[in-house]
């Protein structure tokens, strides 16, 4: 019988581009499809309010936003204005990008050198550390 | 971070040597830079566009009207020909045809784009007289390039704003823009030097396919949309359609930067950086081949469309801004014939003066349809009171109008189509619409 039960906190680290330096802890929300601003976004409520999204009304206020890219108008700042994310993670990149870190100026990344959406879910806890360029993923 | 190499002009104008407003500007220009990845900026030659007065370049540079004034009285302009996008920020007003247009800007009802007081206001005049004398057109469209009379040639670079508008620099004009047009880069003339500046970075990518030839509108519509979601951010290469005429290219750019992210693509043997097929890859092979057939393409019009009832409120029609031809075709149907419920057509301001001299403005208002100008519906963040079900013809519009209602219990239902269907539903109150 095994007298010790060891539990180890596994951390996986990626490796990426800093769009916008920083260092934050929160917990990642997901984006499995694209996200868009404009009238899609309510920056207020800190929510998206593209009908028939997955992520439709779904708090990102604090959280590591992580999402695969960015589509449509260059509303898509909004994101970056009033109840924020605490960092943006993001596989693809796009003017969108910058527009949005323009405004948020909190932790963002991308071209990471293995796809985040790949690692990260919902509910796991995410270090941006865009200091450094780099993001540690602790599994829920 | 990326370091930014700036040329001796550049770095006199970040240290303040130039003036306040041309500082501030170029340390929006290098953060930008650096959040891009951008190693240097680039001299731009072509034209630009950007969302009007604009003196916000984001929450933490912000230009004053007494900014403004200093460059107009050292006798400064824009250093590249420069439009303004739709209706003045942040209400967005039509510029034509507000009276009679019953909306609260973004539901507060003390803000009525009808009432004179506050359209007036939303107007801006003070700003837009002092950038007019630093040189801009005041055109105010989102379609601008319907009518700038001066277009950038094949390999420009510009620094333009609105998502329909950056694949149509990008992919249809030949020029080369990111989507950046701002205060900064227009006024300066530069711009971060990355993404479609760059001509590595504009060769297709990744290869669409269909099975069903691309030719009415409508299909250009929906497969835009479809495209989009395919493409995401890469360069798609379009192959299997008919060659699109300017109404259509308008609804592909539109739609292919709502579904996606798309600011390039080729078309071969229609877009002019794609003579033929190899050349639209740059000699390599597509990362990936997708198809976007009658299956994609039924499914996306069934995402659009967004109602369950067919009793249809209000027609709106002219995202983008519409251009003369399908204003003239309007007319042709409409002439003689009234409308039943609320019907807009928005274009932009200078055509709207055109619509005037040639009839278009009576034949249309006689069939009780209102023409407007400049703004946009979704932008101006509200229906008119009591519309529930709204009917549209653009994947643009039908996606974003409904986001000005995230309350659960008060959903806009979207009905989208051809233009004739819109019009029919115009007539007769009824949707009868249906992807054939």
């Amino acid at each position: 019988m095994a007298g010790r039960v060891e539990i180890v906190m596994e951390k996986i680290r990626i490796y990426g581009r800093t769009e916008y330096p920083g260092k934050v802890e929160a917990e990642a929300l997901v984006s499995e499809k694209p996200l868009q601003g404009f009238t899609n976004v309510d920056p207020v409520q800190g929510f998206t309010t593209e009908r028939l999204h997955p992520l439709f009304r779904v708090p990102y206020t604090g959280k590591v936003l992580v999402f695969p890219s960015q589509r449509g108008s260059g509303g898509f700042l909004k994101y970056g204005r009033g109840n924020k994310p605490a960092a943006f993670i993001h596989t693809e990149s796009s003017s969108l990008n910058v527009l949005c870190a323009l405004e948020a100026h909190v932790p963002a990344m991308t071209d990471f050198e293995r796809d985040p959406m790949e690692v990260i879910e919902t509910g796991d806890m995410v270090f941006v550390n865009a200091d450094e360029g780099y993001i540690e993923i602790t599994k829920k | 971070m990326t370091e930014v190499k700036l040329k001796d002009d550049e770095k006199r104008m970040l240290a303040g040597e130039e003036g306040h407003a041309k500082q501030l500007c170029m340390e929006y220009l290098v953060e930008a830079a650096q959040i891009a990845g951008a190693e240097s900026l680039i001299d731009l030659d072509g034209t630009g566009d950007m969302h009007s007065p604009g003196l916000k370049l984001s929450s933490y540079y912000e230009l004053t009207i007494d900014d403004l004034k200093e460059l107009v009285d050292k006798g400064e302009h824009f250093k590249i020909p420069t439009f303004a996008d739709k209706s003045p920020f942040p209400e967005q007003p039509p510029i034509d045809g507000w009276e009679g247009c019953p909306i609260c800007s973004y539901r507060n009802e003390e803000l009525r784009h009808d009432d004179p007081v506050f359209h007036k206001k939303a107007l801006h005049e003070e700003e837009y007289e002092l950038l007019r004398k630093l040189g801009m057109f005041t055109s105010h469209s989102c379609a601008n390039y319907l009518t700038m009379t001066y277009w950038p040639t094949i390999g420009q670079h510009c620094s333009w704003f609105e998502s329909s508008q950056i694949p149509y620099c990008n992919a249809v004009l030949g020029a080369r823009t990111n989507f950046d047009g701002s205060f900064a880069t227009c006024f300066l003339g530069k711009a971060p030097y990355w993404g479609m500046h760059i001509t590595e970075n504009r060769y297709g990518t990744v290869l669409i396919k269909t099975d069903r030839l691309i030719h009415t509108d409508l299909e250009w519509d929906v497969y835009g949309y479809a495209a989009g979601e395919a493409a995401g951010c890469r360069v798609p290469v379009l192959t299997g359609t008919a060659k699109p005429t300017t109404s259509q290219f308008q609804k592909l750019n539109s739609a292919i930067h709502t579904g996606g992210g798309v600011d390039m693509y080729h078309i071969p043997g229609s877009t002019p950086e794609a003579p033929t097929l190899e050349a639209a890859f740059g000699g390599k092979a597509p990362a990936e081949e997708i198809m976007v057939g009658e299956a994609e393409l039924r499914k996306a019009y069934d995402y659009l469309n967004y109602h369950k009832t067919d009793r249809v409120d209000m027609v709106y029609l002219g995202c983008p801004h519409y251009n003369l031809v399908d204003i003239e075709k309007i007319c042709w149907k409409m002439e003689g014939r009234k409308v039943k419920i609320p019907t807009w057509i928005m274009t932009n301001p200078w055509l709207y003066d055109i619509c005037r001299k040639m009839g278009f403005l009576k034949i249309l208002t006689d069939a009780g349809i209102k023409l407007m100008s400049g703004a946009c519906l979704a932008a101006m963040g509200a229906v008119p009171g009591g519309v529930e079900c709204i009917a549209v013809d653009t994947a643009k519009q039908a996606n974003y109008v409904t986001g000005c209602y995230p309350d659960i219990d008060s959903k806009l239902q979207v009905c989208y189509g051809t233009t004739e269907e819109c019009l029919d539903a115009a007539v007769t109150g009824i949707w009868r619409g249906e992807w054939k």
